[in-house]
């Protein structure tokens, strides 16, 4: 099953490189504008569940790398029975200074909170998006937390350690 | 424990009414929590005692705040501990509301819990058990017999610097100040 | 004149002594349930410590009507107290002493609806809507039961039942009034609001309902309330069902009994949804004191 996927996939797509590991995972690597028609394609072969969508920081390269988690309902996929389950991951990368992509709320459309939460700790915009509200945050951040270049020491010593106490406060009054 | 002792009834009655019928608001403040229920139930009995978990605010008197306080849960927990009627205690289980604790570098948690809410005594831990609950239960009723355990009291005298704590950390707050001072002419 | 200083005083006694018997079950309830799930519990002087730390504390009121609706209720239990006979005590004797009490039964939760009303919060309106429906669920088998046994003495005064008791023997014992006793005996967790039919307090699901913005003193006479609740159910069964008694302390000794036999099955049991609960109440009680009705009626 997995040999005839990398058939179709090879046969359907250009510019696209297949990996499969032991345990059946199936890494897919494609360029920055073929990642819908790849997901609608092997939405059609029944893969339908979308796990999660999650998000690397290259820094020294510049770049972002989204991956896309995606696997099967137990009734469509016949190796399931078999016990030899497939995950498939697809990733792009994106560059690092705009970062901009589109949404895939109308192929998956349970991808609105992974992408909200994206654009909240990574900075990742996502077009045609109905609500980048924040989620789990309740302050303004200069740098989005979860990259890299975001120090986490002088940001507690700037914000949470000049807060005096209560007993210093009215001192100084 | 001097629950039997009748004399001490009949000279101050208010002080062990307060120490000995404590009810706790059932508030799952963070991860120490999973510490609550085997308490409460028949391995480490905290009925005997007179503790009772109650489900509103307004019928209650001791708030546990249990691990660490994320932003977000610091608003509901100002806002829980200003419905409560007075007097009332607080008690912080465990490292993370003393210093930091584990997320001492976090850059969404609260490192002193002491600037925002009054707090009468902590329990060190991560988590405690349910012994040193019961012994830090103890040390209240002491502070209680001697009128230490004022936390209330002094939320009320200096409401103003910790409200300027509280703003200085959320922006602007979405309720009105608890207590109104007259302005002086 | 001397008559007028006798009655206030036995007036006083009744209502202290049912307090202390209230508190006492109370207190008691709580033991019980802590023995039979294997750990020691509060002792059995504990709501007497909760009432004393709760009249020390502050409260916060919502209007004057919040204020009203629990004196209300509290002032409505004092009342049917009044006219149920403890021993050869009965302050508010009358001849028309059943129909009263269930008329008047009916002011307690009214009184919290007032106050429930005010508080403006949600999980107060839904619980005050349970207690109402639960309570058109046990109002219908009670007015049969009260209909068997008035029709069976031919009398509607509750004095008057007591006294042909101690001739004819326990109403228990005679085969129609047998029925009429087990539907009510049915029907008593509903009438207190012990589990199974603890829809009114329901800490888990609507935070304590109607009591959700009880603060302080309120929660106080909530508290007593609740007391003096307990022993109007229990004191009922007591009078119509088991003969009365001669004096308190025989009187008290069967209520003991009686509340024994509802508390064992209130520390197992969960709780019934308010449909569940009224599909039991309109079937089983009322089946069972519609054939006492008839059969009292037909052989006498």
């Amino acid at each position: 099953m997995n040999k005839s996927l990398k058939e179709k996939l090879l046969s359907s797509f250009s510019d696209i490189q297949i990996d499969i590991t032991e345990d059946n995972k199936v890494f897919i690597n494609t360029k920055k504008d073929d990642v819908i028609s790849v997901l609608n394609f092997l939405k059609n072969l029944g893969y339908k569940h979308l796990a999660l969508i999650s998000c690397t920081d290259w820094i020294e390269e510049n770049e972002f790398e989204l991956v896309y988690i995606l696997s099967s309902y137990m009734e469509n996929d016949t190796e399931y029975r078999n016990k030899e389950k497939t995950n498939i991951l697809v990733k792009t990368r994106i560059p690092r200074e705009k970062a901009e992509f589109v949404t895939l709320i109308n192929v998956f459309a349970n991808a609105e909170p992974y992408e909200r939460e994206l654009h909240e700790l990574y900075g990742i915009y996502f077009e045609g998006h109905p609500r980048l509200t924040p989620l789990f945050l309740e302050r303004e951040y200069k740098i989005p937390p979860f990259r890299k270049d975001f120090d986490t020491k002088k940001y507690v010593k700037e914000v949470f350690d000049n807060i005096p106490f209560v007993k210093d406060r009215k001192e100084k009054k | 424990m001097d629950r039997n002792k009748l004399e001490k009834w009949l000279k101050s009655p208010t002080k062990m009414g307060h120490k000995y019928s404590l009810h706790v608001v059932y508030f799952c403040t963070g991860c120490g929590i999973i510490e609550i229920p085997p308490s409460i139930t028949a391995r480490w009995d905290a009925e005997r005692f007179g503790i009772i978990p109650v489900a509103s605010p307004r019928q209650a008197n001791l708030f546990l705040i249990t691990g660490y306080v994320a932003l977000k849960t610091l608003k509901a927990i100002i806002r829980t501990y200003e419905q409560m009627p007075e007097p009332k205690f607080t008690v912080a289980f465990g490292s993370c509301p003393i210093n930091g604790g584990m997320y001492w570098d976090s850059y969404n948690t609260i490192k002193h819990l002491d600037k925002y809410i009054p707090i009468d005594g902590w329990i060190a831990g991560c988590m405690p058990r349910p012994e040193a609950i019961f012994i830090g239960v103890t040390h209240l009723w002491t502070l209680i017999d001697k009128e230490m355990a004022d936390g209330y009291k002094k939320y009320r005298k200096d409401y103003k610097y910790y409200r300027e704590n509280q703003e200085q950390i959320f922006g602007k707050l979405e309720w009105p100040p608890l207590f109104q001072k007259e302005v002086k002419k | 004149m001397e008559l007028m200083v006798i009655m206030i005083f036995k007036i006083i006694l009744v209502i202290f002594l049912a307090f202390i018997i209230g508190i006492f079950f109370l207190g008691l309830s709580r033991k019980i349930i802590a023995r039979i799930q294997w750990r020691y519990g509060p002792p059995i002087t504990q709501p007497i410590i909760d009432i004393i730390k709760l009249f020390n504390q502050g409260s916060m009121s919502h209007g004057v009507l919040f204020n009203f609706g629990i004196i209300l209720s509290l002032v409505g239990s004092i009342v049917v107290i009044l006219f149920l006979p403890m021993g050869k005590m009965c302050p508010l004797s009358s001849s028309g002493g059943l129909l009263v009490i269930l008329y008047l039964m009916l002011l307690l939760p009214l009184g919290i609806a007032l106050s429930s009303g005010e508080a403006a919060n949600p999980n107060a309106s839904i619980g005050i809507s349970r207690k109402f429906i639960l309570a058109l669920g046990y109002e219908v088998p009670l007015l049969l039961i009260f209909l068997a046994v008035m029709t069976h003495y031919n009398t509607i005064s509750i004095v008057k039942i007591v006294k042909m008791q101690s001739n004819t023997g326990w109403s228990l014992t005679s085969l129609p009034l047998l029925l009429s006793g087990i539907a009510y005996l049915l029907i008593l967790p509903a009438i207190l609001g012990v589990r199974p039919f603890e829809i009114f307090k329901a800490p888990q699901e609507i935070s304590s309902g109607p009591m959700v913005e009880y603060g302080g003193k309120f929660l106080a006479f909530a508290t007593i309330q609740h007391a003096f609740n307990e022993f109007i159910g229990i004191s009922i069964f007591v009078n119509l069902f088991l003969g009365g008694a001669s004096n308190p302390g025989y009187f008290f000794l069967k209520m003991l009994v009686v509340f024994f036999i509802y508390q064992f099955v209130n520390a197992v049991f969960p709780r019934f949804r308010i449909e569940q609960a009224l599909k039991y109440l309109w079937k089983w009680p009322t089946l069972l004191a519609f054939v006492g009705l008839i059969i009292v009626a037909i052989t006498n």
